[in-house]
């Protein structure tokens, strides 16, 4: 058993760290400013142990949960361990230093006994802009890193005296809605002193050793229960594939792929055929690929493993430099960070199809469906509304998909008509189902969404960055495509046009833009009554 | 000609509770009876025959009831109809979009929505978030609408237009025509009169639901009832209200039990002069805390029960699935406790009902805290052999001792338990160490000190009537009313004038019902609440007694309070969201009797041997509850029985009963 802690010492201190987590969590939700941490957002909390090991999390968004448990132990080999003191908060946002794209901005405490560094308290927060050239920060034309915005490497930006005013200054000179965001940087730094607080009193309780023991006895516990996971799979190598709609600068659908070889209770995840990087902000990081593996293998073998750096040991996962997935320091990221993770997590899951097709779910709604509307208040104040749409589930063996809801890598909620038109020059027209979008089958996929969006200002800018637009969601075994993701702008003097899933526009007075989210995917052949014929419809959705 | 009794009947899913208290003397009267879900009206009368009244003996019934709770939580509701305005009627079936379980391909991500498509019709008209009239109700569309409302066999009708928190001048007009053509109809306005359009119309589609099966009770109850007696119930926001208010109204029973435990505890706090309390009702498969402040119940308007979402003024109860009958496993070196639960049947191993898990009350019989020689209630013999086999399993693949074991499942259960602590202080800026624990329920007494100890608070009290406690709060609850209204103002942008009509407004309509039962205006208490955050920020802080008079001294409580739950505060514009008013007649009305003084001390009636974690296994005394006196004092370990419930007092703790019977347990630690 687990290095030498009782199994009750071991479940009372892991409760006591997940509530530090959650604890951490509820500050920053509550008191932060941006936009997209309203309700269930974007962000998360973790603490890991003195090396930099997730231990336990917040909440549990799964397209953070790999970027967690890499963001610490990649800080410590920028910034030597000596170079921290109690009372520190450093910041960061670099994708390749355990991140993901820029608007994740990660605030890491270290916190400190007499004996030296025992933990580190990690706020992961989505800030509303991080600079750059369009408001929101999502460049959907942006051919290189600089241009997406401002570039955070590891800072300590407070010390407990308090902040470092040049810092923070540095930052709000660079980012819209600078008083916003130095809020965001408050809660983030209140989140780790409340961490710190907690885990002291933790130690206090049970001995600074007790709790290291029990620490490494999680991480050993995670690992075991995800080996036998994995033992649950035949051996053999597995492929799947799955297409990106574009490369978001003007080019065709780009691959991702992967090679998933079991071996008793390890498994690799080879994304090495996977395409180049795109020229377009779709690229990701090997922390993102992670996160997405460990999502699928979760929902499809374990969903009761604790989220921790043990859960990785049996995980081999493998991009190659200069793929879509390993781009390097200077590609553009800012949408690969949750359009990307979702064509993995669909290519992981396209690979175990012949494992068990009823453990799978059609294609649904794997992109976020954002659209971000940003413009100024009548006091001339930034403002943006970031908005996710979720759309028709993906049919099952044997229930019909729902409509209108997110799936995989993440579960923001939308943001009700009644708080746009308070908030923002916005009016909704109408949100309904979009009927007869999902595609059909035994079981029906669920249906899309339908929302109008009428501009009440002279100007605003109106970001899309959404997948699913060419290459619909899947139907499985002979069921058929959900209807594809499409926005539509249409203008004051009534023309109308498409809009690309990564573009930035501007818009006028009673401009109006349609969102019309796709539908799932259908699961079985829709005529078929009797046993259903083995079609893999991989290829239909190629491009249509 | 009035006989002086006032009783509270608690009807639970398994039992009803009921206190019946004659003014002015001060006779109490306690019973604890089956529930009858066959026959409600029934039940009501056996459970006064079990305290010798006859219903014309009652003077003033408060009723604490689960018909709601369980009617939302079976999905038992009648079909509804919903009306929306154009391009919205989808609402319901959208919700907010996101999944129940992020891990579970195989479950459905949401329920179904309470109204079904071919139920949902849309009418032309349009506000916009100040309630300016940008489209004005279109009435052949009305006149269509409820034609078809009828042609599909709804029984009643919800009303949810955009905005209608902001102006119901829509939905008024919408509910005079439709009460013409039905008897059931919620307007959203009434319901919950609060921006988001989602929350807003599924509790009014809930409200609607349950309207017609509250409706059949309270005629049965008019019935029944004699003139000559007064029926009240006992709310879900802590108070009491006339059956006429929640016919309309009736999710104002969804907590109306869980509530009254609170509000009895907050009564309590008062009593005592305890600032900072948290009641803690511990049951078979759920345990419910709630922080009290100044005897004072906290509210929360957003809590949802059964997985709907239900917007509404409610207790600030924080529940978790943990309780006597969860389950104990090892797993992977773990030992988990819960959520899993043996329920009421089989009920944990020691029941001998066919329980084969190992459960948390089975631990606590091995423990010797539970008397194993007793008869609970009368009826349920214990199975101490039976306890001992199934932690027995546990404890050998644990290399630990069975009462090891045993003393292990507590303490996990307790970990737990702590985490909803926690939530309920700490996360409202609340310093926990400072509170006193209120214990309550089947084995709120049995766990709290252990759970104050590890908790560092220094005092634990468990109340006279402590397993019959929801009763009490129904038996000395005040009339009350509160609701929650979105009011939008910034700072910058103040409107005095704006404000005041708001908060009249609510203040009026709140004690109309009040002034109906005879209450005149100047006896009224209010209490108001406002939500205020910072621009940007999606959460509001809640400022009560709040100055909303004056807007500079708003800010600094908003800024100060701010502070003391995130640890820093800026002099940004801020902005008013919501304000929340309760009128309350000023008053509680009942006092119970002291306990009458023995002088002589009292004996222990015999000696059981228990374990307490770190002193081991021990001989300890146990006394029966009725046996203690004033003032006598009880050192530890000692336990003391009643006939439904065993109070631990582990080795260091300090017992003291005071003259009304309530015991006062010292921790040992702590403040």
């Amino acid at each position: 058993m687990s290095a030498g802690v009782d199994p009750v010492t071991l479940e009372v201190i892991r409760h006591a760290l997940t509530a530090t987590a959650e604890e951490m969590s509820l500050v920053v939700m509550r008191s932060a400013r941006s936009p997209l941490l309203r309700e269930a957002g974007d962000l998360s909390s973790a603490l890991t142990d003195a090396d930099g090991h997730l231990v336990a999390q917040g909440r549990d968004i799964p397209m953070h949960m790999g970027v967690m448990s890499f963001t610490v132990r990649e800080f410590l080999k920028r910034v030597p361990r000596e170079r921290l003191a109690p009372g520190d908060t450093w910041f960061l946002n670099l994708p390749e230093v355990g991140g993901n794209h820029l608007p994740d901005v990660k605030a890491i405490r270290p916190i400190f006994t007499q004996d030296g560094i025992v933990a580190f308290a990690v706020s992961l927060a989505h800030w509303a802009d991080i600079g750059g050239a369009v408001p929101g920060s999502y460049v959907a034309d942006a051919t290189d890193a600089w241009q997406e915005g401002l570039r955070i490497p590891p800072f300590r930006l407070f010390t407990a005296a308090g902040p470092d005013r040049e810092k923070l200054d540095m930052i709000r000179a660079n980012v819209r809605g600078a008083d916003e965001r130095e809020g965001d940087i408050l809660a983030q730094v209140a989140a780790g002193r409340a961490a710190e607080t907690r885990v002291h009193q933790i130690m206090a309780e049970h001995g600074r050793n007790t709790v290291v023991a029990a620490i490494a006895a999680i991480n050993e516990r995670a690992e075991v229960q995800m080996r036998e996971a994995l033992a649950a799979i035949p051996d053999g190598v597995y492929t799947g594939e799955d297409w990106l709609d574009d490369d978001a600068a003007g080019g065709g659908p780009v691959a991702v792929r992967v090679r998933v070889s079991i071996a008793g209770d390890r498994a690799r995840f080879d994304f090495s055929d996977t395409d180049d990087a795109a020229r377009g902000p779709v690229n990701t990081t090997p922390f993102i690929a992670a996160a997405s593996v460990f999502y699928v293998v979760k929902a499809l073998l374990g969903p009761d493993i604790q989220p921790c750096g043990g859960c990785y040991r049996p995980l081999e996962i493998v991009t190659r430099p200069g793929s879509l997935l390993d781009p390097g320091p200077e590609s553009p990221v800012v949408g690969g960070n949750h359009e990307t993770s979702q064509r993995i997590a669909d290519a992981v899951f396209r690979a175990l199809e012949t494992t068990g097709s009823e453990r799978l779910s059609a294609g649904g709604p794997t992109t976020s469906g954002l659209v971000l509307f940003g413009g100024r208040r009548a006091d001339g104040t930034w403002t943006t509304l970031y908005e996710v749409h979720g759309g028709g589930e993906g049919a099952r063996h044997d229930r019909d998909g729902m409509p209108v809801v997110r799936v995989h890598m993440s579960n923001v909620m939308n943001t009700p008509a009644e708080v746009v038109e308070a908030e923002f020059p916005i009016r909704i027209e109408c949100q309904r189902l979009r009927r007869e979008s999902g595609g059909a089958g035994r079981h029906r996929g669920g249906e899309g969404l339908h929302r109008e969006y009428r501009v009440l200002a002279d100007d605003m800018s109106v970001t899309s960055m959404f997948e699913r637009r060419i290459v619909p969601p899947y139907g499985l075994q002979g069921g058929d495509s959900g209807a594809p993701f499409r926005v539509t702008v249409v203008r004051a003097d009534g023309s109308r046009s498409e809009m690309p899933g990564k573009a930035n526009l501007h818009l006028g007075r009673d401009d109006v833009v349609v969102v019309e989210s796709c539908g799932g995917g259908g699961y079985g052949r829709p005529e078929s009554m009797g046993p259903d014929t083995l079609v893999n419809n991989a290829d239909k959705g190629s491009v249509q | 000609m009035p006989n002086g009794w006032k009783v509270g009947i608690d009807v639970g899913g398994t039992f009803t509770d009921v206190i019946a208290v004659r003014q002015p003397r001060g006779e109490v009267r306690t019973a604890k009876v089956p529930s009858r879900t066959d026959d409600r009206i029934a039940g009501l009368v056996s459970a006064l025959q079990a305290v010798g009244l006859a219903w014309p003996d009652v003077d003033d019934l408060i009723h604490g009831t689960t018909i709601i709770t369980n009617a939302i939580i079976q999905g038992d509701h009648a079909k509804v109809a919903l009306i929306a305005t154009k391009g919205f009627s989808d609402t319901l079936e959208i919700g907010r979009q996101n999944r129940r379980y992020l891990y579970r391909l195989d479950l459905p991500p949401k329920l179904q929505p309470l109204v079904p498509a071919e139920r949902r019709f849309e009418v032309t008209e349009r506000l916009d978030h100040d309630g300016r009239i940008m489209t004005a109700l279109d009435p052949d569309s009305v006149e269509d609408a409820i034609g078809r409302a009828e042609r599909s066999g709804a029984e009643a009708v919800a009303v949810s237009l955009l905005h209608s928190y902001a102006n119901s001048v829509h939905e008024q007009a919408l509910g005079e025509r439709l009460r013409s053509r039905f008897r059931f109809v919620a307007l959203s306005h009434r319901v919950n009169p609060e921006a988001r359009e989602y929350e807003r119309t599924t509790t009014t589609a809930l409200s609607a639901g349950v309207m017609p099966l509250a409706a059949a009770y309270l005629d049965d109850l008019d019935v029944a009832k004699p003139d000559s007696s007064r029926l009240h119930f006992f709310h879900s926001a802590g108070g009491m209200a006339s059956p006429h208010v929640l016919r309309d109204l009736p999710l104002g029973l969804a907590a109306s039990g869980p509530a009254a435990g609170v509000t009895a505890a907050g009564q309590l706090a008062r009593t005592l002069g305890i600032e900072r309390a948290i009641s803690f009702d511990m049951g078979g498969t759920t345990t419910d805390v709630c922080l009290i402040v100044d005897g004072k119940e906290q509210i929360t308007s957003d809590r949802s029960i059964g997985g709907r979402s239900l917007r509404q003024p409610m207790v600030a109860v924080e529940s978790i699935g943990a309780g006597g009958g969860s389950i104990a496993r090892l797993d992977h070196g773990s030992l988990t406790v819960g959520p899993e639960s043996s329920g009421a049947d089989p009920g944990p191993a020691c029941y001998a009902k066919g329980g084969e898990w190992p459960t948390v009350t089975d631990a606590n019989l091995v423990l010797g805290y539970m008397d194993a020689n007793s008869v609970i209630g009368g009826t349920l013999r214990l199975d101490t052999a039976a306890a001992r086999d199934v932690i027995a399993r546990l404890s050998s693949a644990m290399g630990m001792t069975i009462e090891g074991a045993a003393s292990g499942i507590v303490k996990v259960a307790n970990a737990a338990l702590l985490r909803a602590l926690r939530r309920v202080t700490v996360e409202r800026g609340i310093d926990g160490r400072s509170c006193t624990l209120i214990a309550f329920g089947g084995a709120g007494p049995m766990h709290a000190v252990a759970l104050a100890r590890a908790f560092s608070i220094g005092n634990v009290v468990v109340p006279t009537h402590s397993s019959m406690f929801s009763a009490l709060g129904c038996v000395g609850a005040r009339m009350s009313y509160a609701q929650q209204r979105t009011l939008r103002v910034t700072s910058e942008g103040w409107d005095a004038e704006r404000v005041g009509r708001v908060r009249q407004a609510l203040r009026t309509s709140l004690a109309a019902p009040l002034a109906a039962a005879g209450h005149d205006d100047d006896t009224l208490a209010v209490e108001e609440v406002a939500a205020i955050r910072y621009r940007g920020q999606s959460y509001a802080i809640e400022v009560t007694n709040a100055t909303l008079d004056d807007p500079e001294c708003l800010g600094r409580e908003f800024r100060d309070r701010h502070r003391a739950l995130y640890g820093f505060a800026t002099e940004e514009p801020w902005e008013l969201v919501s304000i929340r008013v309760r009128v309350s007649v000023a008053r509680a009305g009942v006092v119970c009797p002291p306990v009458a003084g023995k002088v002589e001390t009292p004996l222990p009636a015999r000696t059981s041997f228990c374990a307490f974690e770190s002193a081991g296994r021990m001989p300890t005394p146990r006394y029966d509850r009725a046996s203690l006196t004033a003032d006598s004092t009880l050192i530890g370990p000692v336990i003391v029985d009643d006939a439904w419930s065993t109070v631990v007092v582990p080795p260091g703790a300090t017992l003291t009963a005071d003259v009304d019977g309530h015991l006062h347990i010292a921790t040992g630690i702590g403040t």
